[in-house]
């Protein structure tokens, strides 16, 4: 191939599509005239554009109904804006959690250790204290509702008093036999 | 409606990119959920056409490079078929001439590929292919000459 083969090579395309100036076309038209090979190429190049025009297909019906049901899946798929949490987020989160736990259970950096036991310890001294209050709480709201209200609370206190008389009456009783 | 404008081209240059019907459905049916997932990051002041020619090009692009050894593979076990000896089963289920011209299309570099499917198939200007994958007007136009050159040079041997 000669240099003059590989130039009006790279022109074939515009030649074809009448992209070229006047003098450029007759330039590539002299030489196709001339060189047989260039002349083939062209030729075979004319006839592929031709060919590929009929490269179109219509849509197979099996596909078009797949693709009618996209919209729906997708929206089904779609999460609810409350509940989505980007994965970034997560990522960050669990990396976060992931490094409390090895300060917290391995001495890699002591300071940081410590201070993690020391808030862990004042969290639980917390919880205890509030539980304490919410034990308090709680008998006292059974003093307050179950003495005047809870029949069930009431009955089975008036149960123990009555066993409590009985067991008094027995001994009693067991006393004067005896 | 989207659907109906833009599935014939989507399919069409998954069918002449990948050469097989099968992948072409697949790749058209993802390349729509892609579409739908991706319908409220569309600019307004973008062309929807040139975004989605630009979405099926890189889906087509991305899944060929991740499967890309499976479909070189399928490609030269259809060249060995087709270079051995035909049997009377071959001439039965013999390629049609377009067929074989979609398989050549597909043994092109992807890039040159999808430019030369979007000229010469879908009938897309120079300029409306360099506006959609943003590419000089200039590269397009050697791209695809040298897509022809190419698919004329192994279309000719295919012939003889």
């Amino acid at each position: 191939m000669t240099k003059k083969c590989r130039e009006i090579e790279s022109l074939l395309s515009a030649y074809l599509e009448n992209e070229l100036s006047r003098d450029e076309a007759d330039n590539v038209a002299e030489h196709l005239n001339s060189c047989p090979e260039c002349r083939n190429k062209k030729e075979k190049i004319e006839e592929l554009i031709y060919k590929m025009s009929d490269l179109q297909e219509e849509v197979p019906f099996f596909l078009k109904n797949r693709l009618y049901n996209i919209p729906e899946i997708v929206e089904k798929k779609k999460p609810a804006n409350l509940l989505y949490f980007p994965k970034w987020l997560a990522a960050v989160v669990g990396t976060i959690i992931l490094f409390l736990n090895l300060f917290y259970f391995t001495n890699i950096f002591p300071p940081v250790n410590r201070e993690m036991h020391s808030f862990v310890y004042s969290v639980e001294k917390f919880v205890v204290k509030t539980g304490g209050w919410f034990e308090k709480i709680k008998e006292s709201k059974e003093l307050l509702f179950f003495t005047f209200f809870n029949k069930k609370s009431m009955d089975l206190k008036s149960g123990r008093r009555g066993q409590d008389l009985a067991i008094e009456k027995d001994f009693d009783k067991g006393g004067k036999n005896g | 409606m989207l659907i109906n404008a833009y599935s014939k081209s989507v399919y069409n240059i998954a069918l002449n990119f990948f050469a097989e019907r099968d992948i072409a459905s697949d790749v058209t049916q993802e390349i729509f959920i892609k579409i739908y997932h991706n319908l409220d990051k569309f600019r307004e002041e973008r062309n929807f056409s040139s975004w989605v020619f630009t979405l099926s090009r890189n889906y087509c692009i991305d899944y060929w490079r991740k499967n890309k050894k499976y479909l070189l593979n399928s490609q030269e076990l259809d060249e060995k078929i087709s270079t051995g000896q035909p049997t009377p089963e071959d001439n039965l289920i013999k390629e049609s001439e377009i067929e074989i011209l979609r398989k050549k299309i597909a043994q092109l570099e992807p890039d040159l590929r999808i430019i030369l499917i979007l000229r010469d198939v879908h009938d897309l200007s120079y300029q409306e292919i360099a506006e959609k994958f943003s590419i000089p007007e200039g590269t397009v136009k050697s791209r695809i000459n040298r897509a022809r050159l190419k698919l004329a040079q192994s279309y000719t041997r295919e012939g003889a």
